[in-house]
């Protein structure tokens, strides 16, 4: 090795071992860092007029996060078993599958519904409590009219911090567990789906038949030409 | 002697009593709402969403209402004589400078805010509470504290406003 070429590699060298070391500091997912999501407490749709039915199609992450299972990358980091868009689908096919509002497939749904998925997991918060937020953006389709109805649904939770891994975990999961069922308590007892749903069925009155229209015009003359 | 147990009866009775109506929540069903920024308020981007978060949590802590719905939910119609909308708008926030804080020993320098809050009966829309609140923090302190407070002292409000 030349002596020039010292200096350069003093300064290199120490550079190249820190994003080694960074890179080995990524948490991992492991069975002890890793929650599950399932709704803890049944969410009562509000009731509809009529008996509707409702289909998931979609549901699409527009988190724009690059790892959107981890939640925390502090502590050794903490991470979701599943997706985020899985733990989603899952807890709105069962509550409407509960509440009888669930189609058994696309044909036979009157309302598609195609979820967007914009935040899920913790927000930004002091630092002295957990925040969970999930932000949802559900477009609902009428199967018959082909006329669409864009409703977001927030659902909030605040838990207190914690220093114990046991209880940081424990705390996360029931944070993003009453995040979620807040989010979709939001969007099935909220107004925006009640319009939704229930404005386009007042449709105006058909328009009469040509058949109809030639009786209400002849019948006057009928009568003046019987009486001829 | 008899006179004196008769006394202690009634006493427990009206301690007990006067327990479980204290107990009782305030309100049939409180609705929050999200507090938009007057023009030219600069706060963080999820500070809205942590006061709407912050706000469910302490109304639910103080336990001045049967059930905390979020916004724009559906409210039988039986309870809405009962039930109240929390909404509000945060008029006013000063960042602070920790220089002027230093300068005057913490008697100025802070972050504040201030909102306007209402608080409407959902049958009538009757006005109940309708006035600004004003919190305050440290310089140094997160922005999002101001939220904690400001749910606090709003919470109070809502206890203290008679039926």
């Amino acid at each position: 090795m030349r002596v020039r070429n010292f200096p350069y590699l003093a300064f290199g060298l120490p550079l190249l071992l820190l994003r080694f070391s960074a890179a080995a500091d990524e948490p991992k997912p492991t069975p002890e860092n890793t929650i599950s999501i399932k709704l803890e407490n049944e969410v009562k749709p509000q009731t509809f007029p009529r008996p509707i039915k409702f289909f998931i199609e979609k549901v699409v992450d527009r988190s724009g996060s690059p790892e959107p299972m981890r939640v925390i990358k502090e502590r050794g980091g903490v991470f979701l078993d599943k997706q985020p868009t899985e733990i989603v689908q899952q807890a709105l096919t069962d509550t409407l599958q509960k509440s009888t509002l669930l189609a058994a497939d696309r044909p036979s749904a009157d309302y598609l519904l195609t979820v967007y998925l914009f935040h899920f997991g913790l927000g930004e918060g002091t630092g002295y409590e957990f925040f969970g937020k999930v932000d949802l953006n559900v477009v609902v389709k009428n199967v018959s009219t082909g006329k669409s109805s864009e409703i977001t649904a927030l659902g909030t939770s605040i838990q207190g911090a914690a220093l114990r891994k046991k209880n940081i975990l424990k705390n996360i999961q029931a944070n993003i567990d009453e995040a979620l069922e807040s989010a979709l308590r939001n969007f099935l007892r909220g107004t925006k789906l009640r319009d939704a749903v229930v404005v386009p069925d007042a449709k105006p009155a058909p328009p009469p038949q040509a058949s109809e229209i030639f009786r209400f015009v002849a019948r006057p003359l009928k009568g003046r030409y019987d009486h001829a | 002697m008899r006179k004196y147990y008769l006394l202690l009866a009634a006493a427990v009775f009206l301690l007990t009593t006067w327990a479980s109506a204290k107990d009782q929540p305030k309100f049939k069903s409180i609705e929050v709402k999200h507090f938009p920024n007057a023009e030219g308020v600069e706060l963080p981007p999820e500070f809205s969403d942590f006061l709407y978060a912050e706000l469910k949590e302490t109304l639910q802590k103080k336990n001045l209402a049967e059930q905390l719905i979020g916004e724009d939910e559906v409210v039988d119609s039986a309870d809405a004589a009962q039930s109240v909308i929390l909404e509000g708008r945060v008029l006013e926030y000063k960042k602070g400078s920790v220089v002027k804080e230093q300068l005057t020993r913490g008697w100025g320098g802070g972050r504040s805010l201030t909102a306007h809050v209402k608080m409407l009966r959902r049958s009538n829309n009757e006005v109940m509470i309708d006035k600004d609140i004003k919190v305050g923090v440290p310089a140094m302190a997160d922005p999002k504290h101001l939220a904690r407070f400001l749910a606090g002292k709003i919470a109070g409000e809502m206890k203290h406003e008679d039926r």
